[in-house]
């Protein structure tokens, strides 16, 4: 990487490499907010909630949606594993509409805290799923 | 010499052993790619994990978190050590069940209270015949390992650590190095210890302290439950794709020991054929030469 504006990017799901390459910028899904990176970055750990992800490679903005998950962030890299990731074209509107739904009617019933966690997480994943596809 | 009758039952009962160990190794040779495919997927996941937690370990010597208490306060003798043991769900798979109940064996003789956690039908039973107590309601299958599983016990032992019922917690696995090499692994998963991590990356400019959003305690409370459920998926899926690779090799080798046992058995079927005919001859030689 000669360029000194470029950081190296990582983002890995536990079934693909999702993107492994140079990025100017890159703004992440942080627990309290949106979070920007640049090169020379402070050190940083942080957790990803689920979200949507932009980095930019050569000026243009990719897009992706991705769980939860948790980011470090290095002067000179920046690795992000997370549950899963997503480009919009990959995401099935309807498939996203019903998972929402489905999440939402098993909040509606009583759960375990576990299946709290999980209904909550799979309505954030369709949540974000259908706020790209809009 | 046994008779020829004997001879072809033996050969009929070793046909089909062949018949079911050459099916196996068929199915298994599948699995077996499938697995491998998986294996490749999480692979960079898995040693990426374990080297970020390593890194991040490294560069903040001293986070107090619950799940890096190593609850000195407990004495030795009251601890409980939870095992997750991943063996196989059936049997016929050379030394594989046997390597990871071995180590299972050895590594629970050295703790006082135990707790197992077998994933896999054949342990199961096997700890069980053994008279040693399991948690009945562990009820996982090493087959086709999926990240929901792996989630859902990396979440039962997250529990059972907070809430003070396991103090330690340890995960046997068999690692797949390559086609001809499998290694039987006995794997800290809780409390997280940075001595356990090898140092990944030996880089001396960022000596700084590595600084967590929003703060250390909400990171860890992500990032730890992430991390034992990676570890979890990722030992699964070694296990499973070791556990069709020594049944393929076990297969293998049997099939190729029917085959040898057919040829010598068909040597010796043709050899008592031969002799019979020839005794007949004789005889009926024999009893012509006696009529004349």
């Amino acid at each position: 990487m000669d360029n000194p504006k470029h950081f190296y990017l990582e983002i890995i799901t536990p079934t693909k490499q999702f993107y492994t390459g140079p990025a100017q910028a890159l703004i992440l899904p942080a627990v309290d907010g949106q979070m920007g990176v640049y090169a020379n970055h402070e050190p940083v750990v942080t957790a990803i909630e689920p979200g949507q992800l932009y980095y930019q490679v050569d000026e243009d903005w990719q897009h992706v949606v991705v769980g939860a998950g948790f980011a470090e962030i290095k002067p000179d890299y920046a690795i992000l594993l997370v549950s899963t990731a997503e480009r919009p074209e990959e995401i099935d509107f309807n498939r996203a509409q019903e998972a929402k739904q489905r999440a939402e009617e098993r909040l509606r019933q009583k759960q375990s805290i576990h299946e709290y966690y999980h209904s909550k997480a799979a309505l954030a994943r369709a949540m974000a799923r259908l706020k790209t596809r809009k | 010499m046994a008779s020829m009758k004997e001879i072809r039952n033996h050969m009929k009962s070793v046909e089909q052993t062949l018949k079911i160990t050459n099916a196996m190794y068929l199915i298994s040779s599948a699995n077996l790619r499938k697995a491998r495919q998986q294996l490749n997927d999480v692979e960079p996941y898995f040693e990426k994990i374990e080297s970020t937690i390593s890194d991040i370990l490294y560069h903040s010597p001293e986070i107090e978190h619950v799940f890096f208490d190593k609850r000195p306060e407990v004495p030795v003798e009251k601890r409980t050590t939870g095992f997750i043991v991943v063996t196989g769900d059936k049997g016929l798979a050379g030394a594989y069940n046997h390597n990871v109940i071995k180590l299972a064996e050895q590594k629970m003789k050295q703790c006082s209270n135990v707790k197992l956690f077998v994933v896999g039908q054949s342990g199961r039973t096997y700890f069980q015949e053994h008279g040693m107590e399991i948690d009945t309601e562990f009820l996982y299958t090493a087959q086709n390992p999926t990240v929901t599983r792996s989630r859902d016990i990396g979440e039962l032992m997250l529990d059972r650590f907070l809430e003070g019922s396991l103090d330690e917690v340890y995960l046997i696995f068999t690692k797949m190095i390559d086609s001809f090499h499998m290694e039987t692994l006995c794997h800290k998963l809780l409390p997280l210890d940075p001595k356990v991590f090898k140092k990944y990356r030996e880089d001396t400019h960022y000596r700084q302290r590595v600084s967590y959003v929003p703060s250390t305690k909400a990171v860890m409370n992500r990032l730890v439950p992430g991390y034992v459920k990676g570890d979890i998926f990722g030992a699964l899926v070694e296990s499973y794709c070791s556990e069709q690779n020594s049944r393929m090799t076990a297969m293998k080798s049997s099939s190729d020991n029917a085959r040898d046992m057919l040829q010598s058995l068909r040597l010796s079927y043709n050899r008592a054929r031969q002799a019979a005919i020839t005794q007949e001859i004789t005889e009926v030689v024999g009893g012509a030469q006696a009529a004349q």
